[in-house]
C-alpha cells in the first residue's frame, strides 16, 4: 500500500518465466590440510573440546533421566530434557565465528547451541571482560558458587567455562542458582551476555522472535546477526512461515531509505534432525524432500538457502561464516537447511519407535565426535591421547558440576515459604522508563508542524459545551487521544517502532494512525505482512532486546492467529528470565462490532486469564490517552484494547476535558464516572455508555441513584474503589460486550462477592453478550447487552422494581435452561 | 341489569386476597359508594364499595376466604335477574385466558409465594439485610420480603426498624415467627419475656359494629393453640434463664413535690423547664446509682459490665408501642437538663423521629405507669441490663403524728432486678437510699 510503487497492469500481465538458481546441497569439501590456513591447531582441537562438553553434558543428562544416576552421583531429574546428542557439530560449527553481539535464539534441544554459543564467547572476550559479566550478572550469585567449588579456577576462561556449564545447569535443575533462578529451565534457558538469548518450547517459536531481534538490530543500527535455530518439523508452522515472509519483505530493499535501507540480519538456521519427535519430516509429514528447497518459494535471493553437512563442524562454520557476511552486507534473509541426527530420542521417554536400529547405527559410525577426531589425528593437529585426556578432563568437569548443582546447599531452591513472593514479583518488571534508549528522534518533521496535530489543537477537548454535544467533526475523539500519547512518544522514544496491518499510508484502519506516516520514516513506521502471529511475536524479540513497540492487532477477533505468541511468549518471558528481560510492547487490539460474527468480539477475558500481561480498555478519549501514556512508558506488555464503537466518542465525563499536556493514568485503576448511592454498575469496555444510558432511566423512572464504574483496566486492578462503592450501595451490576460465558465479569464477581459478601443485599449479577455468535448488526441488540437490559437484570435479581414490566428474560430458569443447552 | 363486583387487585404482586368481613348481606340493598366488604393482603386492609344501586342478589364467598384478585366477590341487581354468567368458575376461567404481557409478569406470584413462605419461618435474606437486622435488631419474624424470589432486602429491615418492629437476639431465637408480641424493651423491642408476658396482638378487622351473628369468625383459633404451646416452652425457658423479682418500696414525696412547686413558681424568671416528678425520679436516680455499682451495669452471662456513666433509659409510651429512648451520661447533667433531655426525646419517639443510635446504649431504666394510677407493678428489665425502676402513682398514706394520725402523699416504687446479677440486699439498699434522697431532696441537690 504505497504511492511509490506502481503496479503496472501491463508487467504484472506479461507471460514468462519463474528462473530459479541452483541451491548448493552440502557442497563444502575441504580437507583440515585445506583448513589449517583458516585455523590453528589449537582452534581445531578447541572445536573437538567444545563438542566433548556438549556430549558429555548431555550424556550425564541422559543417564540422570533414565538411571537416576551420573557417574556414581545419583539424582532425580523431574523435569523436561529434550537432548542433542549427535547433533554436537551443528551447534559448536556454528558458534564458531560468532561473537557476543550476534544472537541466537533457540528451541526445546539448544542445551547443546548455549554450550558452543558460551564456550565461543569466553574465547573471544578478553579476561577482563568475562570477568566484568560474570561479576555484574546477578551481582555474581552465580560466580560465587563456581569460585568457592570448582577446582579448575586459575584463570578466567577456566572459571568462565565452569560458570557457563553450572549456570546452564542449575537453571536445568530449577535451582536459584541458575541463569534465570531456574524459571526458565531445560527449554528457555539462556545468557545474554553471551548473546544466548531465549531457547523457546513452542515448536518454531524462535522463529519470528528472532525475526523482531533483527529488527531491532536493523532499526537500532546495532552490530551483528541474529540466528533462529529451529527444528525441520517447525517448517510446518504457520508463525515459522509468518516469519520468514516478515523478513522477507521487499519494503527493506525497495522502501527504507539510507542506512536502514537492505535485508533484516536474520538467519534461520534449520538444525535438520529429521525428526519432529517423531514425525519423519522427509518423506512423511512435509513436503520439501529437501528443506533448503523452500529458500525459492519465499524471495528471488531464496533466501541464499543452502544445505550443509552438520556432522562437520567446520563445514557448518564455513557457511555461517559466508551467512553472515551476506547479513551484515545487508542481504538478508539466510535458511540454512543443516543436516544432522540425534542419537537421542526426543526425550527420555522416547521409545524410538518410529526408527530402526539399522538406521540410528548408521549414523553412530559417522559420529563428529570420532570422525572429526580422527581427521585431526590423521592431519597430524594433535596426538590421539590428547583428545583422550580432553574426554576424560570433561567428563571429570561435568561430574564436579552436576554434584555442585545438585547440592541443595549451594544451589537452594527458590524458598517460595520464605519469599512467598519470590515468583510473584517477577511477573512484571513494573518499571518507569521514559526512554528505552538516550539519543536523537528519528522524525520527518517538527511535531507541531504535523497537519494532524494542527488539526487537534483546534478541537473541542470536551463532548459538551453550553450543555450540547459537541459535534464529532470538532470534539476531540478517542482516537486523538490515543494518537496524542503515541506521537508524543515517537518524539520521546528513539527505539519506538509502529508496524501491523494498514499502519503506514491508510494511517490504520480506524484512522488512529492518520499523520504518522508525513512524520516517521519507514523504520519507524511500516505495514507488516498480514501475519499476526509475526506481528506479535516479532515485536516480542524488539522488546526483550530493549526496544518499544506497538503493534496491532486490528481487531479483537485475529487474536487467535497470533494465539501462542500473545499466549506463551509476550506474557512469559519476562518472568521466565528472572527479570532479566524486559518486555515494552503495547499490544493495540480494535474490538469491533456491525461486522458479524468473526469481527465483533470482545476476546478482554481471553488475554486477562494469562499471567503475566497488562490488560487495559479505556472508552474515553481521557483515559484513552492517559493509559496508553502509561503504557508507552512502563516496561510489561500492555493489551490495548479499543472499541469501535467509540473511536469517534468525545469526552464526556473528565471535567475540564482531554489535558494537552502529557499525563499518565495509572494502570490498574478503575473510575467512577457517575456517582450515586443505590446501586453500583460496573463496565468493561464501550458498555459504558449503555450503562450511562440505564443510570438515567433508573434515575428518572425509579428514583434510583447508580454509581457507574468504569473498569478502564482488567489487569491489574484494583477492587478497592469497587468494594467501597458496593459496601454503600449492597448491590452491583457488571457488564460488559464480552460473551457471558467465561467472561472476566464473571471473575470479578467472584472477588467481588468474597471482599463484599456480609455487605451485599444481593447477588452480584452479570450480563454479558449472549454465547452465540455475533449476529449481523441488524440483530446486535439481541445479543450485546441494552440499556433495557440493565433495568430487567436490576428488577429480576437484584432490587424489584415498583411497576416494571421486564421485556428480557432473566429469570432462574431461563439461566439454567440456557447453560443446560450451552447457549 | 346485575353487575358483578370483583376482589380488586392492590398490587401487581397480589394473587389473592383473604375476605375479612361482610358489611351488607344477600338481599340487602345497597347505594353506589355503601361499603360491601372489607379485605386484607399480606400488607394491608381495605375497603370495597358498590359501584352500583340495587340489591345484593348474590355473595360467592364467606369471611376468611382466600379469594383470587378480579374473582366475582357479589352480584348487585334487580331481583330475580339471571346472574349464572358471573359465577365466579366462569370467571376465572375467562381470566385464565387473558393473555399475560411476557414470561417475566408470570413470575408475579412467585414472589407473592415466597412472601407466604416467610409465614411459616423460612424465607431468604440477603446478607446485607440480615446484618443490618442483626445491628438494629429488626425482628425479621415481622419482614415482608420485596427482593426477587421472596428474598427480604435491605428495604424490608429499613422498614421495619421505621415501624419500630424491633427484638432482642434471645427473644429471636425462641420467638414463633407467626405470633406478634408486644415488645416491651428498649425502643419497643420484643425482648425474652414479652415471649412469656406479651400477648398476641390481633389484627383488628376495621370496623367492629354490627357483625352479624352467623358471620362471627374463629380465624384466631390455630395460631391460639399454636402460641399456647410457644408460650408454655417460652416460659420455662425464661423462668430457668431469668431470674427477676421486683422490690416495693415507698417513699414521702413532699419533698420532692414542695420542690417542683417552687420550681414551678420560678419557671419563667429561671427560664427552666417544666420538671416533672419523674425528672426528678430520675434526677435521683443519676445521683445515687453511681454507689451502686451492680445496678448501673450489664449482665453478659460470663462477665459484669459496670459502667462509670449513667446512660439513663426512659421509657415512653407511642402510638407505634413502648420505646426506651437513652439519655446518655445523665449523671453529668442539671435536673433541668435531664427534664429537657426527656421531653425532647420522648417527643421524637412519639413523633417516629428517634434516631436509633438514642435506642439503645443504656444502663438503666426508668419506667413510669403512676400518671395511670398503677400503685405497684413489676417492670421487665431490659437485658443485659441488670435492673429496671418502675415510679408509681402517689397515694395518700396516714401516718402517726403527735396531734394523732394524718396523712402524707406516698410514691410507689417498683424495683425489678436480674438476680443472676444481684442480690436482694444490695437492690434493696439501692431502692432504700433512693428513696432517702427523694425524702430529702434538697439535700441531695447540695451534692
Amino acid at each position: 500500500m504505497t504511492k511509490i510503487l506502481n503496479i503496472d497492469p501491463k508487467q504484472t500481465r506479461a507471460r514468462g518465466m519463474i528462473k530459479f538458481t541452483d541451491i548448493p546441497v552440502n557442497q563444502y569439501s575441504k580437507t583440515i590440510e585445506q583448513e589449517k590456513e583458516n585455523y590453528t591447531n589449537e582452534e581445531f582441537v578447541r572445536v573437538f573440546r567444545d563438542m566433548a562438553v556438549i556430549r558429555e553434558f548431555e550424556t550425564m543428562m541422559n543417564a540422570i533421566k533414565t538411571t537416576g544416576q551420573y557417574n556414581g552421583v545419583e539424582y532425580n531429574h523431574p523435569g523436561p530434557a529434550h537432548l542433542s546428542i549427535g547433533q554436537e557439530a551443528a551447534a559448536v560449527g556454528q558458534a564458531f565465528y560468532l561473537d557476543t553481539k550476534d544472537f541466537i535464539f533457540g528451541s526445546h534441544r539448544s542445551h547443546g547451541e548455549i554450550l558452543a554459543k558460551g564456550l565461543s564467547a569466553i574465547q573471544k572476550l578478553s579476561d577482563q571482560e568475562l570477568m566484568n559479566v560474570m561479576e555484574t550478572y546477578r551481582n555474581g550469585t552465580i560466580l560465587r558458587v563456581v569460585e568457592k567449588h570448582c577446582k579448575n579456577t586459575q584463570s578466567a576462561k577456566d572459571l568462565a567455562v565452569s560458570f557457563l556449564i553450572y549456570g546452564t545447569m542449575a537453571e536445568i535443575f530449577a535451582r536459584e542458582t541458575g541463569f534465570t533462578r531456574g524459571l526458565g529451565g531445560s527449554m528457555h534457558a539462556f545468557f545474554t551476555p553471551f548473546g544466548i538469548y531465549p531457547n523457546n518450547a513452542i515448536v518454531g517459536g524462535s522463529a519470528d522472535i528472532a525475526t523482531g531481534a533483527a529488527l531491532f538490530k536493523k532499526v537500532n543500527l546495532k552490530d551483528g546477526i541474529v540466528i533462529a535455530n529451529i527444528g525441520d518439523a517447525s517448517l510446518g508452522c504457520g508463525p515459522v512461515w509468518e516469519a520468514l515472509s516478515f523478513s522477507a519483505m521487499d519494503q527493506f530493499k525497495k522502501l527504507w531509505e539510507g542506512e536502514y535501507q537492505g535485508g533484516l540480519p536474520i538467519l534461520f538456521n534449520i538444525m535438520n534432525n529429521q525428526y519432529g519427535m517423531g514425525g519423519q519430516t522427509n518423506g512423511e509429514t512435509m513436503g520439501y524432500e529437501m528443506l533448503a528447497r523452500i529458500g525459492a518459494g519465499v524471495n528471488p535471493e531464496q533466501m541464499h538457502a543452502e544445505r550443509v553437512d552438520g556432522f562437520n563442524p567446520l563445514a557448518v562454520a564455513d557457511a555461517v561464516k559466508r551467512k553472515k557476511e551476506l547479513l551484515l552486507a545487508k542481504k538478508g534473509p539466510v535458511l540454512l537447511d543443516v543436516v544432522t541426527y540425534r542419537f537421542s530420542g526426543h526425550s527420555p521417554s522416547d521409545a524410538s519407535s518410529y526408527r530402526t536400529k539399522e538406521e540410528t547405527e548408521a549414523w553412530q559410525t559417522q559420529d563428529s565426535l570420532v570422525e572429526y577426531r580422527a581427521n585431526l589425528v590423521n592431519a597430524d593437529v594433535a596426538k590421539d591421547s590428547a583428545f583422550d585426556e580432553i574426554l576424560e578432563n570433561t567428563k571429570d568437569l561435568i561430574t564436579e558440576i552436576c554434584k555442585l548443582a545438585i547440592d541443595k546447599d549451594i544451589s537452594p531452591y527458590m524458598d517460595l515459604n520464605a519469599d512467598p513472593k519470590a515468583i510473584e514479583k517477577l511477573m512484571f518488571s513494573n518499571q518507569r522508563i521514559e526512554k528505552m534508549e538516550d539519543r536523537e528522534c528519528e522524525t520527518l518533521m517538527p511535531k507541531e508542524e504535523n497537519p494532524r496535530v494542527q488539526q487537534i489543537a483546534k478541537k473541542v477537548r470536551f463532548g459538551v459545551q453550553d450543555g450540547q454535544k459537541v459535534s464529532k467533526n470538532k470534539v476531540y475523539q478517542v482516537r486523538d487521544g490515543i494518537f496524542e500519547a503515541i506521537n508524543d512518544k515517537f518524539y520521546t522514544d528513539p527505539t519506538l517502532v509502529a508496524y501491523g496491518e494498514e499502519n503506514r499510508d491508510w494511517g490504520g484502519a480506524f484512522a488512529v494512525y492518520r499523520g504518522l506516516t508525513e512524520a516517521l520514516p519507514y523504520n519507524r513506521l511500516f505495514n507488516s505482512p498480514i501475519s499476526e502471529g509475526a506481528i506479535v511475536g516479532s515485536a516480542v524479540g524488539y522488546g526483550l532486546c530493549g526496544g518499544r513497540v506497538i503493534v496491532e492487532l486490528m481487531y479483537s477477533d485475529f487474536l487467535g492467529r497470533a494465539g501462542d505468541e500473545v499466549f506463551n511468549q509476550l506474557s512469559k518471558w519476562q518472568a521466565m528470565s528472572a527479570g532479566e528481560l524486559k518486555m515494552p510492547v503495547v499490544l493495540r487490539i480494535s474490538v469491533g462490532s456491525k461486522y458479524g460474527a468473526q469481527h465483533s468480539q470482545d476476546w478482554t477475558s481471553l488475554t486477562a486469564h494469562i499471567p503475566g500481561l497488562k490488560v487495559v480498555f479505556p472508552v474515553t478519549p481521557y483515559d484513552a490517552k492517559g493509559l496508553m501514556n502509561s503504557a508507552l512508558a512502563g516496561t510489561d506488555p500492555v493489551v490495548f484494547f479499543e472499541s469501535q464503537r467509540v473511536y469517534d466518542y468525545g469526552e464526556f465525563f473528565h471535567e475540564g476535558g482531554v489535558p494537552e499536556g502529557y499525563y499518565e493514568i495509572p494502570i490498574g485503576e478503575p473510575d467512577v464516572k457517575i456517582q450515586g448511592n443505590d446501586i453500583t454498575i460496573l463496565t468493561v469496555g464501550a458498555t459504558l455508555y449503555r450503562a450511562q444510558e440505564a443510570v438515567e432511566i433508573l434515575r428518572e423512572k425509579y428514583g434510583l441513584s447508580a454509581e457507574l464504574i468504569d473498569a478502564r483496566s482488567i489487569v491489574p486492578f484494583n477492587y478497592e474503589k469497587v468494594i467501597e462503592s458496593v459496601k454503600k450501595t449492597g448491590r452491583i451490576l457488571l457488564a460488559g460486550d464480552a460473551c457471558e460465558r467465561g467472561s472476566h465479569l464473571k471473575d470479578m464477581v467472584q472477588t467481588i462477592s468474597e471482599l463484599a459478601f456480609d455487605y451485599l443485599d444481593a447477588p452480584p449479577v452479570v450480563i454479558g453478550a449472549r454465547n452465540w455468535i455475533t449476529p449481523a448488526h441488524e440483530y446486535e441488540d439481541a445479543f450485546f447487552p441494552q440499556p433495557s437490559w440493565f433495568i430487567d437484570a436490576i428488577h429480576e435479581k437484584i432490587l424489584p422494581l415498583r411497576d416494571h414490566v421486564p421485556v428480557n428474560n432473566f429469570t432462574d430458569v431461563e439461566m439454567i435452561r440456557r447453560n443446560r443447552e450451552g447457549v | 341489569m346485575a353487575t358483578p363486583i370483583i376482589m380488586p387487585r392492590q398490587g401487581n404482586t397480589v394473587e389473592s386476597c383473604i375476605v375479612s368481613k361482610w358489611h351488607v348481606k344477600k338481599g340487602d340493598q345497597v347505594k353506589s359508594g355503601d361499603l360491601l366488604f372489607t379485605y386484607e393482603t399480606d400488607k394491608a386492609t381495605f375497603d370495597a364499595e358498590s359501584t352500583e344501586d340495587g340489591t345484593v342478589l348474590e355473595i360467592f364467598f364467606d369471611v376468611g376466604d382466600d379469594v383470587p384478585v378480579l374473582t366475582n366477590m357479589c352480584i348487585i341487581g334487580q331481583p330475580g335477574e339471571d346472574i349464572s354468567a358471573f359465577l365466579p368458575q366462569d370467571e376465572q376461567k375467562e381470566e385464565k385466558k387473558e393473555p399475560e404481557p411476557v414470561q417475566a409478569v408470570s413470575e408475579g406470584p412467585l414472589v407473592q409465594k415466597e412472601t407466604q413462605m416467610q409465614t411459616s419461618g423460612f424465607f431468604g435474606i440477603s446478607p446485607r439485610a440480615k446484618n443490618l437486622a442483626d445491628k438494629s435488631g429488626a425482628d425479621l419474624s415481622k419482614v415482608v420480603p420485596t427482593g426477587p424470589q421472596g428474598r427480604a432486602i435491605e428495604r424490608d429491615v429499613r422498614s421495619l426498624i421505621s415501624q419500630g418492629a424491633l427484638i432482642s437476639k434471645a427473644a429471636m431465637a425462641q420467638a414463633d415467627g407467626s405470633s406478634e408480641y408486644i415488645g416491651t424493651g428498649l425502643g419497643g423491642r420484643i425482648i425474652l419475656p414479652d415471649l412469656v408476658q406479651g400477648e398476641k396482638v390481633v389484627s383488628e378487622p376495621v370496623q367492629t359494629l354490627e357483625v352479624p351473628k352467623e358471620q362471627k369468625i374463629d380465624y384466631t383459633e390455630e395460631p391460639l393453640t399454636n402460641i399456647r404451646k410457644i408460650i408454655g416452652k417460652s416460659m420455662h425457658k425464661s423462668l430457668a434463664e431469668m431470674a427477676q423479682l421486683t422490690l416495693n418500696a415507698s417513699f414521702n414525696a413532699t419533698a420532692i413535690m414542695d420542690y417542683r412547686k417552687k420550681i414551678k413558681g420560678a419557671m419563667e424568671k429561671l427560664g427552666l423547664s417544666n420538671i416533672t416528678l419523674n425528672d426528678i425520679v430520675m434526677y435521683a436516680v443519676t445521683r445515687i446509682i453511681k454507689k451502686h455499682k451492680a445496678i448501673n451495669a450489664h449482665y453478659t452471662g460470663t462477665s459484669m459490665k459496670y459502667f462509670s456513666d449513667v446512660h439513663l433509659g426512659m421509657a415512653v409510651d407511642t402510638e407505634r408501642g413502648l420505646m426506651v429512648p437513652t439519655i446518655f451520661n445523665a449523671d453529668q447533667m442539671s435536673l433541668n437538663r435531664i427534664a429537657v433531655e426527656s421531653k425532647k426525646l420522648a417527643d421524637a419517639c412519639k413523633t417516629g423521629t428517634i434516631n436509633p443510635d438514642l435506642l439503645q446504649g443504656g444502663t438503666f431504666t426508668v419506667t413510669n405507669l403512676g400518671g395511670l394510677g398503677v400503685e405497684s407493678f413489676t417492670p421487665v428489665i431490659n437485658p443485659p441490663q441488670t435492673a429496671i425502676l418502675g415510679v408509681c402513682s402517689i397515694t395518700e398514706r396516714p401516718y402517726m403524728t403527735d396531734q394523732g394520725l394524718a396523712l402524707y402523699p406516698a410514691m410507689g416504687l417498683s424495683l425489678t432486678f436480674d438476680h443472676r446479677a444481684v442480690d436482694g440486699a444490695p437492690a434493696a439498699k439501692f431502692l432504700k437510699d433512693l428513696c432517702e434522697a427523694l425524702e430529702n431532696f434538697e439535700l441531695l441537690m447540695a451534692l
